[in-house]
């Protein structure tokens, strides 16, 4: 099997280094990409569920933009959708119908929801969602999970981290996940302080197997949030209609007060929301909060379409089929070849990791190999599926994948 | 732990530590150490404690105590230590004024030179030998100051916490220099030179790009991104050295 060069993609990094903090920032940056010159830097074009980097290069992506493309790259009825609109009206003074639209949509397919409040990125509404909290209780603290990611903000972030002061970090308190004695603790030791909880449906860190809810953490959660009046907030924005389109809460059995959605929500157009039980919509009307292009219709129109097609092709199912059968065909390969796959978290969106080596640097190893032979794997963070990956796609994945195994073999025995 | 302590923590253990090597890469040192069989043991009020033994052409700097050290030098606080450091201040010596010699002439004459390697200047890179002193002794110093700052700066102490056990390697391509933290239980430890298994592994293409990265001159995300540093292994723990890095000048520079 041929295996890429990526000429182009250093070229264009070299003069992105030269005008670009890092290069690529943020997530996208590819230092985490390792080793690094097996992966692609810059993408070319995109369809369904392949992008083609500016070498030229063919991908089977199994990051899908780190979640936003749900339905395949270009996908006919929601480009439409968006670009129809765009055509009429987009950045208005005032906004268009389609806002009413799309949350009375919303509200129609997640149980929870009452209301709904649309932003641009993931971090705006968790904030909100916090800010919301406090004003609905008028309490200080956050409870959050170690390890968890809710996006950039300094509160969100580690402790620590450059551009940070200690003081970001006075009213979050973090927690192990699953733990849910820890949480009771920090209830009675900040008695009548705690605003909200605030967690992903289950634990996706980084560099670390993926954990889902233990049997009644959840139930537990709810029923002390309930108990307490402390907001339980649902950061579904990873996860979010790849388990089911209520809300991931739905797939797990539990109901928060609020939920946040983001990236599949209009397959890479740009717009998240926030869902609310209608406790609490008056106090989020009281929370002034916004933004110059939260009011865009174009994205509107993109997310009413992904969720309408989302609804009628049942895209969870598609996606958790598709993921049991490459995880199934990965798990089979890496055995035949000495190896241990282990998975963890949801087929849709699934973490893997070769346990046969505690320092990762196999696995990175191999997600590298099938990389450079046209499976974009990322061996640091989760996987996401689309309901774009075919039948043919995972069984060229299982082809490129048995290869790599092979090389690791040789390699190393 | 203040700003004083923490900086007479790097000082004595992070930078004396290159005065190892210097007796055996400066020529002129190694030549006048070969006959020093001298032991300086300083001591901090309220600080650290490390000694510094010269025998047989070789130097030992260590943590703590030396058994019966043949000069010792007293400082009443962390910032009488710093300030000598600097230039600015003299040790309150205690015992040793047999060897006053080596005290005011050898001795000083031997830091001035691990001073000399340690501040270049553009011009000074330009020479080959000189800039690979300089790589060899900023990734000594460091790889033993992340040691210091991961135990007791705020931000260090930290990311520490993202840390788990394990060993992390820093390597200059192709032949070293290198050095390695191994992290325990909450104990960290340094050592220079190799180690077999390490669970994460950080790569400087050459000396050029490890002086580059290593004296704040280049952005480590484009570097690794081009390739000419390499991570593998448990990326956090490099993540969380490289934060801590950043820290090394706000005590040193």
């Amino acid at each position: 099997m041929r295996t890429y060069n990526y000429e182009k993609s250093q070229g264009w990094f070299k003069r992105a280094a030269e005008v670009l903090p890092c290069g690529i920032p943020g997530h996208m940056s590819p230092v985490v990409n390792i080793p690094v010159s097996d992966y692609p830097l810059f993408t070319e074009r995109a369809q369904g569920s392949k992008f083609w980097d500016v070498d030229g290069n063919e991908f089977i992506d199994y990051m899908c933009a780190y979640g936003p493309m749900i339905l395949g790259y270009g996908h006919p009825a929601v480009d439409k959708a968006a670009l129809d609109q765009y055509k009429v009206a987009n950045c208005t003074t005032g906004p268009t119908t389609l806002m009413v639209e799309l949350a009375e949509y919303l509200v129609e397919t997640v149980p929870i929801a009452r209301w709904a409040f649309f932003a641009k990125n993931g971090g705006d509404i968790t904030t909100y969602s916090t800010m919301i909290a406090r004003k609905a209780t008028g309490r200080r603290k956050i409870v959050a999970i170690k390890g968890g990611y809710h996006g950039v903000a300094p509160w969100m972030q580690s402790p620590g981290h450059p551009g940070t002061v200690g003081e970001d970090h006075t009213n979050v308190i973090r927690i192990g996940w699953n733990d849910f004695d820890a949480f009771e603790r920090v209830v009675a030791e900040n008695d009548g302080d705690v605003a909200g909880f605030i967690a992903t449906p289950y634990h996706v860190p980084v560099f670390q197997d993926n954990a889902l809810p233990e049997n009644g953490y959840w139930e537990k959660v709810e029923r002390l949030c309930k108990k307490k009046g402390i907001v339980l907030i649902v950061d579904d924005i990873r996860h979010g209609f790849r388990l089911n389109l209520g809300g991931s809460n739905e797939y797990f059995g539990f109901k928060p007060d609020l939920i946040c959605f983001c990236k599949a929500l209009a397959n890479g157009y740009t717009i998240s929301a926030l869902v609310g039980t209608g406790e609490l919509k008056n106090e989020a009307a009281k929370v002034f909060y916004t933004g110059s292009y939260w009011y865009q219709a174009a994205p509107m129109a993109a997310a009413l379409a992904c969720l309408k097609e989302l609804n009628r092709i049942n895209a969870p199912k598609i996606m958790l089929a598709q993921g049991e059968k490459l995880l199934t065909g990965l798990t089979a390969s890496a055995k035949s070849h000495g190896f241990d796959l282990k998975v963890t978290g949801s087929p849709s969106m699934p973490y893997l990791r070769i346990t046969n080596d505690e320092s990762q640097m196999l696995h990175q190893e191999w997600c590298g190999e099938c990389t450079k032979r046209g499976a974009f794997f990322a061996s640091h963070h989760n996987w996401f599926m689309s309901t774009a990956h075919s039948d043919n796609d995972i069984e060229k994945t299982l082809e490129i994948a048995d290869e790599a195994f092979g090389v690791l073999k040789r390699r190393h025995g | 732990m203040s700003f004083d302590l923490i900086k007479a923590n790097l000082n004595l253990y992070a930078i004396l530590k290159n005065l190892e090597d210097l007796v055996v890469y400066d020529a002129e040192t190694k030549e006048a150490a070969r006959d020093w069989a001298v032991s300086v043991q300083f001591s901090v009020k309220g600080g650290p404690k490390a000694y510094v033994a010269f025998r047989d052409g070789k130097c030992e700097v260590g943590r703590g105590k030396c058994s019966r050290p043949s000069a010792r030098l007293y400082f009443v606080s962390p910032r009488h230590l710093n300030k000598m450091f600097e230039g600015q201040a003299n040790p309150i010596p205690l015992k040793g004024l047999t060897k006053l010699r080596f005290l005011t002439r050898d001795f000083p004459k031997a830091t001035e030179k691990l001073e000399y390697y340690l501040k270049p200047t553009a011009e000074l890179l330009n020479d080959p030998s000189y800039m690979a002193l300089n790589t060899r002794f900023t990734l000594t110093t460091a790889a033993y100051a992340l040691r210091e700052l991961f135990e007791y700066d705020p931000i260090g102490r930290l990311n520490a916490t993202h840390i788990a056990n394990g060993t992390v390697m820093l390597k200059v391509l192709p032949s070293g220099p290198s050095a390695h933290l191994k992290f325990e239980d909450g104990k960290i430890s340094v050592h220079k030179g190799d180690t077999k298994d390490p669970t994460a592994l950080m790569t400087f293409k050459n000396l050029e790009v490890a002086n580059a990265l290593l004296n704040g001159k280049s952005d480590a995300f484009a570097a690794v991104a081009s390739g000419d540093v390499a991570m593998k292994g448990r990326v956090p723990a490099i993540e969380a050295i490289n934060i801590v890095l950043d820290r090394i000048p706000l005590y040193l520079s």
